[in-house]
C-alpha cells in the first residue's frame, strides 16, 4: 500500500456508492408508483447512469432538477451530495448529506461519505464524530475503523487510535496502514515497546516509507530530532504522498535549525492535503512575522475549518487585527481567547498591551500582572529553582 | 551596452559603494569597508581563556568584554581585553588575566597589564569605562562571575582596586554594566546587570544533548535576579539604590544595557535586554515622595518586552540612537537565532514599534544570535548605520543543526538615502566571510583617522580588530566633551550640528553592546560638508549651560569644555 488516505478514499467512495444506489433504485421505483408522470423517474435514472458514467456535473444538474419537484426524496440528496462531492464541491455537497441524514438518519453510507466529505475538508474533528456513529451503529464497519483511527491521529487522540485500532490489528496483523498508525498511536503514547513491534513487522515487508515514519516518529520522542529528520527525509523520497509525513519533516527541520527547508516541507504538506492543520498554522505564523497579513489569513483560516476555535490560530488571528491597527477587535478577540484558556500566558502579554493602546492602563496593568504570576509559576518549575 | 540583471545589481552596487561609502582608494580601486588587523601588525597577541570543560559550565559561554579607552590621557585610544579566571568551577593550571594594551600611535599596541595591575582575579565578564570621580581619568569597573572589580585610574598608567572602598562587590554573576548620572547631580552612577542565580547548581545536569555530551544549560531554567544600581556618593564610595525600586522588583536574567533618554525629558533612562525573559525598560521619573528615586518598568506597554508573538526572547546585545533623526531615541535588541532582532522606532509616547521587518533586519539576523553590536555612522555620511557580532551559544550547535552554526558572520547595515538599513555585509570585505564565537564589541578610533574601528571579543579566541576604510571621502568633526558642573564625560549631553545645510543632532548615551565600552568621543559625520557652520552642546543637568560654536574646521578631534564655548 502507497498511503493510507488515497486508499480510504477509494474504498469509501466505491463501496458506499454502490450502497447509495441500491437504496435509490427502491427509492426511485416507489416514486414512480406515486408520480403522475414518468418524467421523474426517468430523470433520476439519467442522472445515476451519468453519475456511474464520470458526468458528474450532468448528474448534478438532473439531481437538482429532480429534488425541485421531489425535495422529500431523502436518498436522491445523498446522491447529489457524492456527485458534489465528486466535484470537490464539499461546501455544497454537506448540506445535501445532511438533509439526507435528518430524514433517514440510518442511512449509513450516506453518513460515511459526509465523513470522508468532512475529511477532505479537513474537518477533521467532525469526520470523526459521524464516523463514531457510523462505528457505533455497525461495530463491524472496517473502513470506518480506519478512517476513525486516522482522524484521531490527526487529532493527537493517541487513546482512542489504540482502542479504535488495536481490535482491527488483531484482526488484520498484515495490514500495513493499521500497523503504522497504532505503531505511530502507541509511539506517541510512550508505549514505545509495543510500537517498536510494529515497526519491525513493517521492516520486514522491505523499506517502507511507513517505516521510517513512524521511526523518525520515536526518534522525536526521544528528543532526537536529526535522527528523527534522516528518517523522515527517507520515509518523504520513499512515499511524497503519505499523510502527514511532509510536516513531521519540517517539524524536525525546525527543530535541527533548516527553517527554509521546513517552509517547503509545510507547503508540500499542503499539496497533498490543503487542510493540514499544522502546516498552516506554522506557514500562517511565518506570513505574519514577514507582514503579509493577506496570505497569513488565508493559511489560518484553513487552519480553523481543521480546528475550529482552535485558541492558538485565534491568537494568531488577534494579532494580526492588533498588527493591523484593530485593537479594539484584537482585545475582543483576546478577551475571549483568556477567558477560555487562563493559562495562555502569551494572549495575556498581548491583552495588556492592547490595553494600554486603548488607553485603559488599570486593565493593562492587571493583564500584566496575570503575566508576572504565570511566568514565576512557569520559573518555579524549572530544575535550577529545585536545586538550590 | 547592455547589461543582464545580475550585472547591473553589481554594478548598482559597486557605484552606490563607491558614491555613498567612500571605499575607494586613490587608484581608484575598491577597497574592503573594513580590514582585519592582525595580531602580526596589531601586536594584541592575547587570547580569550574560556575555561571551556566537558561539564560545560554556562559562564564558560558568555564572555568576554572588550573597551577603548584612553587610559593615559594621551588622546589616543588604548583597547582593553576581559579574562575568565579562578571560580568555584575551575582552577586554571596557568595565570590567566585580563589585558590592557596601549596604543602606540602608529597602529600598534604594547601590553601594559601588569604594570597597570589590573589583571583581574575573578571569572571576568565584561567591563564599563567611566570617570567616576570627574578626575579626567577613565576608571574601569568589571563584571563577573564571583567579584567584580573597580579600577581607579590613578593617573600614572596605573590603576587600584578600589571595590572594597567603593562599596561596589556586586554579588552574584554580573554581565554588562553602564556608567550614567541618573539623579543629574554631575557624577556618574552605576546599573549593573545580573544574570541568573547560578549558587549551588553548578551541578545541575541539563541532559546529554543529541550526541551524548553535556551542553551549555539554557538560562532558562535557572532563577531569575534583580540587577543593581549604585548611587554615587560623590566621595569615592557608592551606595546600592535599587531596593525598594522597580529595579530590585524586576527579576530578570540582564545581559546587556543601554542608558538613553527615551521620552526627552531629561533624564536617563534603562534598556536592559534579559535572556529567556522578558526585557525591561526603567523610566526614570525622577525623585520619589518616599525618599527613593521612582523608576517604572514599561516594557510591556511600550512593546519592548516580548516578541510580537507575546513571547520572551533571548535578549544579549542592546543599543540606542536615533536612528531616523527624528530628535527621538531608537531601540535595539539582538537575540538568539529563530528569534529575529528587533529595530524598536520610538512612538514618541514611550511606545515603540519593531521595524525590523521593514528594515531587513529581520530576514538577515533570522538564523543568527547577536551579542556585540552599535548604532553607529561608519562611514561618516550622517546616519546612524548598524554593526553586529554574532554567534551561537552551543559550541555543539553544528552537530544537530542543519542552518545555524557556533561560529557565525558579522553583519553590517548601511542606512540609505531611504532610511533604511540595507545590508552590506557582502561588500564589506574580507572579514565578514568569517566565521567567529563573537560576544563583546567596541567602536572606537584607534589611529585618530575619525573613522570609527571595530573591536570584537570573541569566546575562546583572539580578538578581532577591524579598521575603517568606509569614511574615506566624507568629512568630520571629533568631539572631546568635557563636563564642568555636569558628570565630566558629558553622558546625557545633547549634540546638535548643522553642515551642509543639514541639521543632525544625538544624544550622549552611554553603555549598549554587550559586556563592552565604547570609545567615549563623539564623532560627528558631514558628508562632503567641509564646515561645520554651527554646534550646539546641551549640557545634561545639573548644567544649564548650552554652548554654541561656529565655523568649526572639519577633520579633527576638539575638546569642548562646559560653559566654554570655545575648543
Amino acid at each position: 500500500m502507497a498511503s493510507a488516505i488515497p486508499f480510504f478514499s477509494c474504498i469509501l467512495n466505491r463501496d458506499a456508492l454502490a450502497g447509495m444506489w441500491k437504496f435509490t433504485l427502491v427509492l426511485i421505483l416507489s416514486i414512480g408508483a406515486i408520480a403522475q408522470a414518468q418524467t421523474p423517474q426517468e430523470l433520476v435514472q439519467d442522472a445515476i447512469q451519468k453519475q456511474q458514467a464520470g458526468d458528474l456535473e450532468g448528474a448534478v444538474a438532473e439531481y437538482k432538477q429532480f429534488l425541485k419537484l421531489h425535495p422529500e426524496a431523502t436518498a436522491i440528496h445523498s446522491n447529489l451530495g457524492a456527485a458534489l462531492a465528486g466535484l470537490g464541491r464539499f461546501e455544497e455537497a454537506v448540506p445535501e448529506y445532511k438533509t439526507a441524514l435528518r430524514e433517514s438518519p440510518a442511512l449509513a453510507a450516506a453518513r460515511l461519505n459526509l465523513a470522508l466529505v468532512y475529511y477532505k475538508m479537513g474537518r477533521i474533528a467532525d469526520a470523526a464524530r459521524e464516523l463514531a456513529r457510523v462505528r457505533a451503529e455497525d461495530s463491524e464497519n472496517e473502513q470506518a475503523a480506519l478512517l476513525l483511527g486516522d482522524c484521531y491521529l490527526r487529532m493527537r487522540r493517541e487513546k482512542d487510535v489504540i482502542r479504535v485500532l488495536e481490535p482491527e490489528e488483531r484482526k488484520h496483523p498484515d495490514d500495513p496502514a493499521i500497523a503504522y498508525m497504532l505503531g505511530t498511536a502507541w509511539i506517541r503514547d510512550n508505549q514505545v515497546e509495543k510500537g517498536q513491534v510494529l515497526v519491525d513487522r513493517i521492516l520486514r515487508n522491505g523499506d517502507s516509507a511507513e517505516a521510517h515514519l513512524m521511526l523518525g516518529s520515536a526518534k522525536m520522542n526521544v528528543a532526537d530530532f536529526a535522527g528523527a529528520r534522516d528518517e523522515f527525509a527517507k520515509a518523504v523520497a520513499l512515499n511524497p504522498n503519505l499523510a502527514e509525513v511532509h510536516v513531521l519533516y519540517a517539524k524536525a527541520l525546525v527543530l535541527t535549525g533548516d527553517s527554509d527547508q521546513s517552509s517547503k516541507e509545510f507547503k508540500a504538506e499542503l499539496a497533498v492535503d490543503p487542510f493540514n492543520f499544522d502546516s498552516n498554522l506554522q506557514l500562517g505564523a511565518t506570513a505574519r512575522q514577514e507582514q503579509n497579513y493577506e496570505q497569513a489569513n488565508r493559511y489560518f483560516t484553513r487552519a480553523l475549518k481543521t480546528r475550529p476555535g482552535d485558541p492558538g490560530v485565534r491568537y494568531q488571528l488577534a494579532l494580526i487585527a492588533l498588527d493591523e491597527g484593530k485593537p479594539d477587535e484584537a482585545r475582543q478577540m483576546l478577551e475571549t481567547l483568556v477567558r477560555e484558556s487562563p493559562q495562555f500566558t502569551e494572549a495575556h502579554v498581548s491583552l495588556s498591551l492592547v490595553y494600554y493602546r486603548l488607553k485603559r492602563p488599570a486593565d493593562g496593568k492587571r493583564e500584566r500582572e496575570i503575566v508576572q504570576k504565570l511566568t514565576a509559576e512557569a520559573q518555579a518549575k524549572q530544575p535550577g529553582a529545585k536545586a538550590q | 551596452m547592455k547589461f543582464n540583471r545580475r550585472e547591473w545589481l553589481w554594478l548598482a552596487s559597486s557605484f552606490g559603494a563607491a558614491q555613498s561609502l567612500g571605499g575607494q582608494s586613490a587608484s581608484g580601486q575598491l577597497q574592503p569597508l573594513f580590514v582585519e588587523v592582525p595580531p602580526s601588525a596589531s601586536g594584541i597577541a592575547w587570547v580569550h581563556e574560556n575555561a571551556m570543560s566537558p561539564s560545560r559550565y554556562l559562564p564558560e559561554a558568555l564572555g568576554p568584554g572588550c573597551a577603548f579607552l584612553d587610559f593615559d590621557n594621551d588622546g589616543w585610544m588604548d583597547i582593553f581585553l576581559v579574562n575568565s579566571g579562578p571560580s568555584d568551577f575551575w582552577k586554571p593550571s596557568s595565570p590567566v588575566r585580563n589585558a590592557l594594551y596601549k596604543n602606540n600611535r602608529d597602529g600598534t599596541f604594547t601590553e601594559v597589564t601588569e604594570k597597570a595591575g589590573i589583571t583581574g582575579g575573578s571569572f571576568g565578564m565584561g567591563v564599563a569605562v567611566g570617570d567616576y570621580d570627574n578626575d579626567g581619568w577613565s576608571d574601569i569597573f568589571v563584571t563577573a562571575y564571583g567579584k567584580s572589580i573597580l579600577y581607579k585610574n590613578n593617573h600614572d598608567g596605573t590603576f587600584t582596586d578600589v571595590t572594597e572602598k567603593a562599596a561596589l562587590a556586586a554579588p552574584g554573576w554580573t554581565t554588562s554594566a553602564v556608567w550614567f548620572d541618573y539623579d543629574n547631580d554631575g557624577r556618574l552612577d552605576l546599573f549593573v546587570c545580573s544574570f541568573v542565580d547560578y549558587s549551588g547548581v553548578r551541578k545541575l545536569e541539563c541532559g546529554n544533548n543529541q550526541i551524548g555530551r553535556n551542553y551549555y544549560c539554557v538560562p532558562r531554567v535557572f532563577k531569575p535576579t534583580a540587577s543593581l544600581l549604585y548611587h554615587n556618593n560623590g566621595d569615592g564610595t557608592f551606595t546600592e539604590v535599587s531596593k525598594g525600586t522597580a529595579i530590585a522588583k524586576a527579576l530578570g536574567k540582564g545581559l546587556g544595557v543601554v542608558a538613553t533618554d527615551i521620552n526627552n525629558d531629561g533624564r536617563m533612562d534603562l534598556f536592559v535586554a534579559n535572556d529567556t525573559v522578558q526585557n525591561f525598560l526603567f523610566v526614570n521619573r525622577g525623585p520619589g515622595s518616599n525618599g527613593r528615586w521612582n523608576w517604572e518598568e514599561i516594557a510591556l506597554q511600550a512593546n519592548v518586552g516580548f516578541s510580537e508573538s507575546g513571547r520572551p526572547r533571548s535578549g544579549m546585545g542592546v543599543d540606542a540612537a536615533d536612528l531616523n533623526g527624528n530628535g527621538w531615541q531608537d531601540l535595539f535588541v539582538a537575540n538568539v537565532d529563530h528569534e529575529m532582532f528587533s529595530v524598536y522606532e520610538n512612538n514618541k509616547d514611550e511606545t515603540f514599534r519593531d521595524a525590523a521587518q521593514g528594515h531587513g533586519v529581520a530576514r538577515a539576523t533570522r538564523l543568527l544570535s547577536g551579542w556585540g553590536l552599535k548604532y553607529f555612522d561608519y562611514d561618516n555620511d550622517g546616519a546612524v548605520d548598524l554593526f553586529l557580532a554574532n554567534g551561537h551559544p552551543d559550541d555543539m550547535i553544528d552537530n544537530y543543526s542543519m542552518q545555524v552554526k557556533y561560529k557565525e558572520p558579522l553583519l553590517l547595515f548601511h542606512q540609505g538615502e531611504d532610511r533604511k538599513l540595507h545590508d552590506v555585509s557582502e561588500s564589506a570585505g574580507p572579514a565578514f566571510e568569517r566565521y567567529f564565537a563573537a560576544r563583546g564589541l567596541a567602536v572606537g578610533d584607534f589611529d585618530n583617522d575619525g573613522a570609527l574601528d571595530v573591536l570584537i571579543a570573541v569566546n575562546g579566541g583572539a580578538p578581532v580588530l577591524l579598521k575603517n576604510n568606509a569614511a574615506k571621502g566624507n568629512n568630520w568633526l571629533g568631539l572631546r566633551l568635557e563636563g564642568a558642573t555636569c558628570n565630566r564625560d558629558a553622558i546625557g549631553a545633547r549634540i546638535l550640528w548643522k553642515a551642509g545645510g543639514k541639521l543632525r543632532q544625538r544624544l550622549k548615551n552611554s553603555g549598549g553592546s554587550y559586556l563592552s565600552s565604547h570609545d567615549p568621543r563623539e564623532i560627528l559625520g558631514l558628508g562632503r560638508a567641509t564646515v561645520v557652520d554651527e554646534l550646539e552642546i546641551h549640557w545634561p543637568a545639573p548644567s544649564k549651560s548650552a554652548d554654541k560654536l561656529t565655523n568649526l574646521p572639519v577633520n579633527r578631534y576638539i575638546r569642548v569644555i562646559e560653559g566654554r564655548a570655545t575648543f
